[in-house]
């Protein structure tokens, strides 16, 4: 008798136990913070602030997908073996292209963060002189991505504040004006926002001299002379001298730089991105992507130092590092015997070195859209070209011509993400001919390929988001 | 690990020893049960005090040992395909017995949810599985033998890995979240049942409808499985048993693929259709030289060996189980195994009269590794399809041989240097285990209470070496370890009654209150830059820098309340009603309880006085219910907001940590629902020799739980799941079973067929959700479309190739398409059809191409007895079903730097050549091999999935050697499969979550597995 008790004894104490418990079923967010308890402090807003830039270290986006869309032009050829490239290449793509929509979240998903910025850290209790740096990031990450799409793609939807509070994400494209507004009127507002310049902890967060910079490439490409020579002005006469050497800004130890206004920025073992990856040769520790071509090389003066810092090509030696050591540039790497140099370093203890930048906007692509502005609207750009040219070493130019200009662009820039939109951009001013350009057989690798004008202006919208938006989404014209 | 194991073990002996000392005798029934043919002792039987829920089952030497009360109480035997015996117990304290064989099963106790059923009484659709169906057979775990065992549950094949048992799918698949079944193993509902030792299994019940598992609510909606395991009887003197099997697997086929001198002729005629210069490599006659196949390489013999040795026993008021086994399984593919030390310990004790205690308590520890072969573009079996047939797996200096020497050998590294390297494993230690105690207040009214832990602990340990000479490199190595702790406690109470009124009415109530909680709590470490790769220094403390390391905590919770009524009146009409009141942590507060209720109904027809003279139907039940059942197994918190820390990023050198919303909250996240409506029909012929089983269900999913797909304008944040969907799964379940026995021979046939159908009746907005992508290129393989089935293909129609210029030229398919003014489309290339007729082929000519699932699964078994002879068939069927060859549409596509499929020389080179191989060329111009009906094939498959060959010694034989019983066999697994389906094997499974089936990623392939086995008992 006496278990019979006991054992209900126990049974209803456990029974108590339980049923007391009226917690049981509330769940607790362990070692996660939610959108209520975030935003205390100027802490908080720092480390949004940071979150906006982690996208760019993706492989979808600078680390490789937002790379690709340069393979279009005559600097180089697409290798490795991502098979939808071949059609980006040669324009016959279609908008359920892969490469298409890579980058595509990417670029919202550093807007979303910046939206939330702009949102929660006005109401922050916290320093002055850091809010204003914060949202000023924020604008200026926003109108950068704004940007970005702009140029692939057109007008897209402009999901701002207002937006997110509403839970409005299927909002049809805007106009190709109502989104450079939006970039206009946000890169001002971080121009006025942003400190001019850093110090080391914060190298590389955008400045004064970011919005700047890019304010004037998107005046050049609204040809907005007056504006673009006002901004690009400002660069070049604010504390954003050149590096002394081109090399510099291609070397972890000198890459963050007067002259850098943007880049993707990349630690070793911490935080790292892949195009140094995709640059450079497989047996040499990459993917071998984005060979650049014969014509490319051609076309550098004889004795322009920026050649070495801009390719590999056979009879180089490069130190690898550890095993391999210094190792000797052969044919068999490349297709078309040459790499990229400017995105990759190795380590000495051997390896590909996650510590490179991906230059986005250097201060010498600011000089020569200032002097594109002046030249193209009857001035002399012939100081500022020829400031990039002395920093290369190589003799001044003067009268420089729309010519010169893209023949300098074509060098300083080479394998930045430029050459492409640089000749659409002169395409629609008559200055070049793209088709004809695309038209020139230069080998096996780069075939005749058929721009079709003004299609391929503009990339398509990928297929699944206009599938995605049930139809609020319109294509561009000839997709 | 065996010193950790011994003190509990140890524990639990002094227990069962010291507790039988505590009880009274003569409450006490024992005995044992034979057949009456052979004499041989019968495993299995049932049990059961007549008018009442309480019941046993024989153990392995048939004997049985029971508790009893009430006034004159009388004993039930029953057993599937023996006359059930009732035997008044008069105060005998053993009663042996012996049953004559018969096909009467209807007196069978099956377990249902919270106690037992006769199963004449049920009036759900209940399959039931007995553990000697499953002894013995050389599979990692339960899920894998239930295969094709019930109708109405499918158990699908995630490839051969081992270890990899397949996942479980009840009466379709309910969802297009976790459609796994509630499993419930001795009580506890307790995730995986693969840990769970098949030889320690006595049943295994599948409750199929609403009615039957509503009384698991919360969880049932994909089903529930319940696990019985073994236990021991009471005066039962101690037995021991050992059994052991040995075999080995091998590859049930390979892919053909090009010889190096051929692939290279293809390579050059790439060039040479394109007009580029050919690539000296393909010149170079070092890399015509046929050397290696790559499959044969990597599919090597693989080998099983299992071990189990049980004691049980039982004094007057004790009785327990003890059993150990050991499974250990390499795979075809070298460094893949599967390994499991499992003990378990069942012991009951009756406390006075009233008051009985029981555990269950299962510890286990498995460990295993499976390379990855669900990728295209690391997969190793997909590697070794692909992989350069002119490279040697070693080079003369020892190194591996690597496609490093040209990029146009692809980035593939050599997979037998992949598997030769990888160091991984997972290991899990999982203690399962239960406490419940019985105490009868008056007759016929129980108060029962169960406790019970689930807790494992996983870790995982990877290495990842440096790759400097193959072409997938790898610049540092590393060290990552996962370790995370796992608890869920359990505890309910409940109440049974069960009486019968004026001899007609039998009632019977159970009802209680239960709850769960789930917690984890884990961390990770990952170092970097290891100096000496040494096995002795792959550890975290020699790695160089610190990477990463984190950890977190959750929590998960129910609580419910839940209640079966049952009404059988004179054994005429049934009557189940079930109700389950369900609270979950995973909703906010307002959305975190939800009720569901199912009743059913039954109609003993061939009781009625009408039916008494249609001689040859037997017996003839009718059934109906209807129920509505719960899934709550989404993502926990969904309805907050929250903030992803940790982000990393840098600025100029130095580290910073970003936070950033990783979710969009949901407030209103509530409950999944499937509503279930039964009919079922049961129906016995020729005294019940031949008996049917008959089900047609509808049921219907709705609020069904789905993250709408959300246009990119969002970004990347996780959008939180919305109750939107609706899916319904209707079908019909046959289950046939006839017996025979004349003489020494006794036979047994049984089959079971599914006809299930699956539609998606509500998407979000209409829309349709993605899947994954393949390979490279990533190519668009499943959706899933409203109105549709989950996970149809999608993609192009094809109608053969353009053999000339001209059928080019005059093609309206392809009228207004610039690619062929440009002269992009060339013989040879595929005519795609245009379905929307603008006269161009783009992404707008994409429709269903069809359905992965199948038409019909059935399984057939026959048992075929002759004296000591034991014959055992079981096969497997799918009908109606296809498969996307993802593989072969990458495998004859020549723009890829890969190996191709052998049927690649079957090319199109000119005019009616081929109607079904495209040409060679590099470029990818029409997309020859974009997702089309091409390469849809037919899956359908019928296998001999086991043979088993038993010979039992006579007993005269085994008295001298003082054995009770022994026992010889053969097993096959797999032994046969007819099938049209060209690729590897027709059992691919699921690549992404529900969202993605049978398509063939080059999946690991089922092998074929020999076994040789004994088991003794004395």
């Amino acid at each position: 008798m006496k278990y019979i008790i006991s054992g209900f004894i126990v049974i209803i104490l456990l029974f108590q136990l339980i049923s007391c418990n009226d917690d049981l079923l509330e769940s607790t967010p362990y070692a996660q913070s939610t959108s209520a308890s975030f935003w205390r402090n100027g802490d908080d807003a720092v480390a949004a602030a940071n979150a906006m830039y982690e996208p760019l270290l993706w492989e979808d986006f600078y680390g490789h997908g937002e790379q690709t869309f340069d393979i279009c032009s005559d600097d180089q050829w697409r290798a490795g073996d991502h098979g939808e490239d071949q059609a980006i290449e040669e324009f016959t793509f279609d908008a359920d292209n892969p490469q298409l929509a890579f980058s595509w979240r990417p670029k919202y998903e550093v807007i979303s963060r910046a939206n939330a910025v702009l949102i929660n850290v006005p109401e922050i209790d916290m320093d002055q002189t850091l809010k204003n740096r914060v949202l000023g990031e924020a604008h200026f990450m926003r109108g950068f991505m704004y940007w970005r799409f702009v140029v692939l793609y057109g007008g897209v939807p402009l999901i701002l504040e207002q937006d997110v509070l509403d839970n409005n994400y299927n909002k049809p494209r805007a106009t190709t004006e109502d989104t450079y507004a939006q970039i206009e009127a946000d890169w001002l507002e971080a121009a006025a926002l942003l400190p001019a310049s850093y110090d080391g902890e914060n190298l590389g967060r955008p400045s004064q001299g970011t919005a700047w910079g890019f304010l004037t490439k998107l005046y050049v490409y609204q040809e907005n002379w007056a504006k673009a020579i006002e901004f690009g002005s400002q660069v070049v006469n604010g504390p954003y001298a050149l590096a002394g050497s081109y090399g510099d800004n291609f070397n972890i130890a000198t890459e963050n730089n007067s002259e850098m206004l943007f880049a993707v920025q990349c630690l070793d073992g911490w935080a790292g991105s892949t195009h140094h990856i995709y640059t450079t040769p497989r047996p040499w520790g990459g993917w071998d992507f984005h060979e650049p071509i014969q014509d490319l090389v051609d076309e550098f003066e004889a004795n322009d130092p920026r050649l070495d810092y801009t390719v590999f090509k056979v009879g180089d030696t490069v130190n690898l590092g550890g095993d391999q050591g210094p190792t000797v540039y052969t044919p068999d790497l490349s297709q078309t015997g040459y790499h990229f140099r400017k995105y990759a370093s190795w380590r000495a203890t051997g390896g590909l070195d996650d510590g490179q930048n991906i230059p986005i906007l250097r201060a010498a692509d600011v000089y020569l859209l200032v002097a594109e502005a002046k030249i193209r609207s009857g001035q002399s750009g012939d100081a500022e070209i020829n400031a990039v040219r002395q920093r290369a070493g190589l003799p001044p130019l003067s009268n420089a011509t729309i010519e010169d200009l893209i023949h300098e662009r074509r060098m300083e820039l080479a394998g930045e993400n430029q050459r492409h939109q640089d000749l659409i951009r002169w395409d629609k001013a008559n200055i070049v001919d793209i088709v004809a350009l695309y038209q020139q057989d230069r080998g096996p690798l780069k075939p005749p390929r058929n721009f079709q004008r003004p299609k391929h202006y503009l990339f398509a919208i990928p297929q699944r988001e206009i599938d995605l938006s049930n139809g609020v989404l319109e294509q561009n014209p000839g997709y | 690990m065996k010193h950790i194991l011994l003190i509990p073990v140890s524990f639990l002996w002094l227990l069962a020893f010291l507790l039988p000392s505590w009880a009274l005798a003569q409450e006490v029934v024992s005995g044992t049960v034979t057949a009456q043919s052979n004499g041989e002792p019968l495993p299995g039987v049932n049990v059961v005090l007549k008018g009442t829920s309480t019941g046993t089952i024989t153990d392995a030497e048939g004997t049985y040992r029971l508790n009893i009360s009430g006034e004159n109480p009388v004993l039930v035997f029953s057993y599937i395909g023996y006359i059930s015996q009732e035997m008044a117990i008069n105060n005998q304290s053993e009663i042996n017995i012996t049953l004559a064989e018969d096909l009467q099963t209807l007196s069978e106790v099956v377990v249902v949810g919270y106690g037992t059923q006769e199963k004449r009484d049920v009036t759900g659709a209940v399959s039931s599985v007995k553990g000697n169906q499953i002894q013995n057979l050389p599979v990692a775990g339960a899920t894998q033998a239930l295969q094709g065992r019930a109708a109405g549950v499918n158990v699908v094949r995630n490839g051969g890995a081992p270890g990899n048992t397949g996942s479980i799918r009840i009466r379709g698949t309910g969802t297009v979240n976790n459609a796994d079944p509630l499993v419930v193993i001795d009580g506890v509902p307790a995730g995986s049942i693969n840990d769970v030792n098949p030889n320690d299994i006595a049943s295994i019940e599948i409750l199929k409808d609403a009615s039957a598992s509503a009384i698991y609510g919360t969880r049932a909606a994909n089903g529930v499985v319940i696990i019985t395991t073994k236990r021991g009887d009471f005066e039962q003197p101690i037995r021991f048993s050992v059994s052991g099997y040995t075999g080995v697997s091998n590859a049930i086929n390979t892919i053909d693929v090009l010889d190096a001198p051929t692939l290279a002729e293809l390579k050059r005629e790439r060039y040479l259709n394109d007009g580029i210069e050919i690539n000296p490599i393909w010149e170079d006659p070092q890399y015509q030289t046929q050397r290696t196949n790559w499959q044969d390489e990597l599919l090597g013999q693989g080998s099983t060996r299992n071990l189990d040795l049980s004691v049980s026993g039982g004094g007057a008021s004790s009785s327990f189980v003890l059993s150990g086994g050991y499974y250990d399984e390499d795979g075809m593919i070298k460094n893949s195994y599967f390994r499991r030390l499992s003990l378990r310990l069942n012991s009951d004790h009756k406390v006075g009269e009233r008051f009985r205690i029981g555990e269950s308590l299962q510890l286990t520890t498995q460990k295993g590794n499976t390379p990855n072969t669900l990728s295209a573009q690391t997969g190793v079996l997909w590697s070794a399809i692909r992989f350069h047939p002119g490279l040697p797996v070693r080079l003369e200096d020892g190194t591996y041989g690597s496609s490093q020497v040209s990029g146009e050998f692809g980035d593939i590294n050599n997979p037998i240097f992949t598997v030769d390297t990888d160091d991984l494993n997972e290991t899990r230690h999982r203690l399962l285990g239960n406490i419940s105690g019985e105490y009868q207040i008056v007759e016929g009214l129980k108060l029962k209470a169960n406790f019970g832990l689930d807790a494992y602990i996983r870790d995982l340990y990877n290495f990842e070496i440096i790759i400097d000479k193959q072409i997938r490199a790898r610049s540092r190595n590393a060290l990552t370890r996962e370790y995370e702790e796992f608890y869920s406690f359990l505890s309910e109470y409940f109440l049974s009654y069960d009486k019968t009124l004026a001899e007609k009415h039998q009632i019977g109530f159970v009802g209680g209150y239960t709850s769960q909680t789930f917690n984890t709590d884990g961390f990770r470490a990952r170092k970097l830059d290891f100096p000496d790769e040494s096995s002795a220094q792959r550890y975290l403390n020699a790695g160089g820098t610190l990477s990463e390391i984190g950890g977190g905590r959750s929590y998960d919770a129910l609580a419910s309340w839940f209640g079966r009524a049952t009404y059988n009146f004179d054994e005429r009409y049934l009557l189940t009603a079930t109700f389950r009141a369900d609270g979950s942590s995973k909703f906010a507060e307002g959305n975190k309880w939800g009720s569901f209720p199912a009743f059913s109904l039954g109609w003993r027809i061939s009781e009625e006085d009408f039916f008494q003279n249609v001689g040859w139907i037997s017996n003839l039940k009718l059934t109906g219910g209807w129920g509505q059942l719960g899934n709550q197994n989404v993502a926990r918190l969904q309805y907050l907001a929250l903030i992803n820390s940790g982000i990393r990023y840098s600025f100029g050198g130095n580290a910073v940590v970003g936070a950033a919303q990783g979710r969009v909250p949901n407030p209103d996240i509530s409950w999944e629902t499937a509503e279930m409506t039964n009919i079922g029909l049961d129906i016995g012929v020729m005294d019940n020799q031949l008996l049917a089983n008959i089900n047609y269900f509808i049921k219907d999913t709705r609020d069904m739980l789905l993250a709408p797909p959300i246009i990119g304008s969002i970004g990347n944040a996780q959008i939180p799941d919305q109750n939107v969907g609706s899916l319904r799964n209707q079908g019909l379940e046959i289950e046939l079973s006839y017996q025979k026995s004349t003489g020494d021979f006794t036979y047994a046939f049984s089959g079971n067929a599914s006809f299930i159908s699956n539609e998606v009746t509500k998407l979000y907005d209409g829309n349709f959700l993605a899947s994954q992508r393949y390979g490279r290129p990533n190519q668009e393989i499943s959706r899933t479309y409203e109105g549709q089935p989950i996970a149809t293909f999608y993609g192009w129609r094809t109608d053969g190739l353009y053999q000339t210029a001209e059928e080019i030229q005059n093609d309206p398919n392809i009228a207004n398409d610039p690619r062929k003014a440009e002269g992009l489309i060339l013989p040879g290339d595929v005519r795609f059809i245009d379905l929307n007729d603008d006269g161009l082929i783009d992404e707008e000519d994409r429709e269903i191409l069809g359905s992965p699932h199948p038409d019909m699964v059935y399984g057939l078994n026959a048992d075929l007895t002759y004296k000591g002879f034991d014959l055992s068939l079981f096969f497997l069927g799918n009908a109606g079903i296809s498969i996307y060859n993802a593989d072969r549409m990458q495998g004859i596509d020549p723009t890829y730097p890969f190996n191709m499929y052998a049927e690649t020389v079957n090319r199109w080179t000119g005019p009616n050549t081929s109607n079904t191989i495209p040409r060679m060329t590099t470029k990818r111009d029409n997309l020859n091999h974009r997702t089309s009906d091409l390469f849809i094939e037919k899956g359908d498959f019928f296998r001999l999935k086991n043979l088993v060959l038993g010979y039992t010694l006579p007993s005269s034989l085994m008295e001298k050697a003082g054995l009770t019983k022994a026992r010889v066999f053969v097993t096959g697994q797999n032994v046969f499969t007819i099938t049209g389906y060209s690729g590897l094997d027709p059992e691919l499974g699921y690549t992404d979550g529900n969202l993605q089936i049978n398509v063939d990623y080059a999946q690991y392939p089922q092998a074929r597995t020999w076994t040789l086995g004994a088991s003794i008992t004395f």
